[in-house]
């Protein structure tokens, strides 16, 4: 603390208190209780650029690859986030066989890499057919699987699962049914991982060494007994979690849409990018080309019609004594919201400002204490050197990855119920999460914090200057903006910092 | 090559992209011994330490160390077999402390502790500044640092790449002195284009031009040839 704190983080304070003073300059000229209204909304609209900001950030900043799949990460967080809180029934029904595509996929690809590693050279056809059949093979169990054995006997039944509203209404299928269906996507997972392999140029077939083979063979073996287990628990863990308070199960909510948001990151990174560090143009293009077939694969389990989800009792409770009158009292009564100089707030938007800030100290102290936040802040700037040191840099990128995906899917929970759970909110997340990274500078995580503050406020500030115009002194009437320009605000600053610094803010790299 | 050889290198062929960089440089580093790697700028001596430490990975040949075959294997397993590298331009960890630059290259823990007695009597500078972030450091300051952080796990064998690179002749001083107490413990594979201070330091030599190896020798030999040092190194 004191001078040296001073003097080390000099751009920060002096950003921080230049940014401070423009927001009260802006703020001077309102009544303070709308005032307040506005830096509250701002506050909130950082937070959730923030979650998708962060994990941007910190991506590039340690392996160069742009993200943009981080849009579809927080929309999915969303989907998944409100399915467990309102439909349990669907993601118990996913789940055994998410697990047991994943176990097969694990033994498939051992497989393969043991078999082509024993073979000689073939001759380029017999590849080809084998790839092809497996392939085939992979898909044809993968739709028996997701799809169910009604799809069989299609002519028979016009409810098939694929697509439309979701199957709350269908019946549930039976266990023994289930377990086929089971089976089918371990078979489709083997299938999968022997593509995915035999595709592969043989040279790049990694050396596995005995001891990490023999963990991943356990991983999937876990992965299929699990499948196998919560198979005939579907219906009770369905009524388990219904019969919960909406509190619990939005918590519930958070946890499991960080989590899937951090198993799909792994998994995006170990099979997608992976692959193409040679090739770091087609590592965007990848990560572009699955905002398309991410959505369309939302659009096809979940329909292409958007769900609102409720705020939890927590946030949501009427009565005579809301709202409340301050933070202190809201703690007893849980009103839907609080009374700011003497305008209502609502108070979940609180929370989503209390969750950014909690996310933002959480991570901040990953990467100050420990010995994996420490290997990031190094990689950032020199991962070769890292990985010289002894380390396996490869396996901190997945981390990276995976915590920046977990941070947007949980920013999408968040969201939900503020702004409803559909298609497009990812995109917009992402366009203002680019545009927080670039002003607070690529690779920098404060960087990404203040950059989606700024963002966060020029909306804010923005939406309010549409509202109600600007009066100018010695002006009659009040300049009336159009709405885009709320939007435009924050490109407009976004050159405007890259005028003056062309690394964005905070930002060591070009 | 004898077998007391740590390090062999065997006309080993590196690409960078499409440029076929390394066109069959070979060399050995006996145990216990600073080897010196001389050579024009452009000859190919930093891609040599990277083909060996594992960041490039050489196309043909063989790289052995303690007799174990070790190209082509990932940067971070071979760092771990106990060579420890020392980038150009003293590549420590700006937004990291001393303290940290160090705990980052423990292999094991408490490597830091059992060898920091060695690293601060060689480089005092560094417990004074240790929780300064390495981007504040003076360059030599920073130079002793990218050294230490080689020393903190146990490594059998140091690759240390231009170390004098842009500093003060006093600084380098401090620097030659350090290394040669280093080899007592270890052993070095030297590149250094000051001719001088590699004299000082180095049992022998090898020297590469175009990315071969042209010449090698003991080192008390070459600083008696003024016609091979003109001919391959252009200094007088």
């Amino acid at each position: 603390m004191t001078v040296a704190f001073l003097r080390r983080n000099q751009t920060v304070l002096v950003t921080l208190a230049i940014l401070a003073g423009l927001v009260l300059l802006m703020a001077s000229r309102y009544p303070p209780r709308v005032a307040a209204s506005i830096l509250l909304s701002g506050l909130t609209l950082g937070s959730l650029y923030f979650l998708v900001a962060s994990g941007l950030s910190l991506i590039f900043g340690l392996m160069d690859v742009l993200n943009f799949a981080q849009g579809l990460l927080f929309m999915m967080g969303a989907y998944i986030g409100y399915t467990l809180y309102a439909n349990p029934r669907m993601l118990w029904n996913t789940l055994p066989l998410a697990l047991a595509l994943m176990g097969g996929g694990i033994i498939g690809t051992a497989l393969a890499r043991s078999a082509w590693q024993r073979t000689g050279a073939l001759a380029l056809s017999i590849e080809r057919a084998i790839v092809t059949g497996a392939w085939i093979g992979a898909i044809a169990c993968s739709i028996i699987g997701f799809g169910g054995f009604d799809l069989i006997a299609l002519a028979s039944s016009s409810a098939v699962v694929a697509g439309g509203a979701i199957p709350t209404a269908q019946a549930q299928a039976s266990d023994a049914v289930f377990f086929g269906r089971v089976i089918a996507l371990v078979l489709a997972g083997l299938f999968f991982g022997a593509a995915i392999y035999s595709g592969r140029d043989r040279h790049t077939i990694e050396r596995s060494r005995p001891q990490r083979q023999r963990r991943n063979l356990i991983l999937a073996v876990v992965f299929i007994l699990l499948a196998l287990a919560l198979t005939p628990l579907r219906l009770a863990g369905e009524q388990f979690i219904l019969s919960l308070s909406s509190d619990v199960r939005f918590i519930l909510a958070l946890i499991a849409g960080a989590l899937s948001g951090a198993a799909l990151g792994a998994l995006i990174e170990w099979g997608l990018i992976r692959p193409l560090y040679a090739r770091p143009i087609y590592q965007v293009l990848v990560t572009l080309g699955l905002v398309y077939v991410g959505t369309e694969v939302v659009k096809s389990i979940w329909g292409p019609a958007g769900f609102y989800m409720d705020i939890p009792a927590l946030f949501n409770t009427g009565g005579e004594n809301c709202p409340s009158p301050d933070l202190i009292s809201w703690l007893s009564n849980h009103c839907a919201s609080i009374d700011v100089l003497g305008r209502p707030f609502p108070s979940y938007r609180m929370f989503i400002i209390f969750l950014g800030g909690a996310v933002f100290i959480g991570v901040a102290i990953l990467l100050k204490r420990t010995r994996l936040g420490m290997t990031i802040r190094a990689g950032v700037q020199d991962s070769d050197m890292v990985q010289a040191l002894g380390i396996n840099v490869r396996r901190v990128f997945t981390a990276v990855f995976a915590l920046g995906a977990a941070l947007a899917a949980l920013g999408g929970v968040a969201a939900a119920p503020f702004i409803g759970v559909n298609l497009g909110i990812g995109q917009e997340l992402l366009i203002q999460g680019f545009i927080a990274v670039v002003i607070g500078g690529m690779g920098s995580y404060p960087g990404a914090a203040i950059g989606a503050l700024i963002v966060g406020m020029a909306r804010a500030f923005g939406d309010q200057f549409v509202l109600a115009g600007i009066q100018l002194p010695g002006m009659e009437t009040a300049i009336k903006f159009s709405p885009s320009i709320a939007r435009a605000s924050t490109v407009l600053i976004m050159a405007l910092v890259l005028l003056i610094r062309p690394t964005g803010l905070f930002g060591k790299k070009d | 090559m004898s077998t007391t050889d740590l390090l062999q290198v065997e006309t080993i062929h590196t690409f960078i992209g499409q440029f076929h960089i390394l066109e069959g440089v070979s060399l050995s580093v006996p145990r216990g011994s600073i080897t010196a790697l001389l050579g024009r700028n452009g000859a190919g001596k930093t891609t040599t330490l990277k083909s060996i430490i594992g960041l490039l990975s050489p196309r043909e040949g063989r790289v052995l160390f303690g007799g174990q075959t070790i190209n082509g294997r990932p940067a971070y397993e071979i760092a771990a077999l106990g060579i420890g590298y020392v980038p150009e331009h003293r590549a420590v960890f700006r937004d990291l402390t001393v303290e940290e630059n160090l705990k980052l290259a423990e292999r094991r823990k408490g490597d830091l502790a059992r060898h920091a007695d060695l690293i601060f009597d060689l480089f005092p500078d560094l417990k004074r500044f240790i929780k300064l972030p390495g981007g504040q450091l003076s360059g030599g300051q920073q130079q002793m640092l990218a050294i230490a952080r080689a020393l903190v796990p146990e490594n059998q064998l140091l690759l240390i790449d231009e170390p004098s690179e842009g500093l003060a002749p006093v600084i380098i001083e401090g620097i030659v002195l350090a290394l040669r107490r280093l080899a007592a413990h270890t052993t070095v594979l030297l590149v250094e284009q000051n001719f001088k201070m590699a004299s000082d330091l180095a049992d022998q030599y090898f020297i590469l031009d175009d990315g071969q190896t042209v010449n090698a020798g003991r080192m008390a030999d070459l600083v008696n040839d003024a016609a091979l040092i003109s001919k391959y190194l252009g200094v007088a």
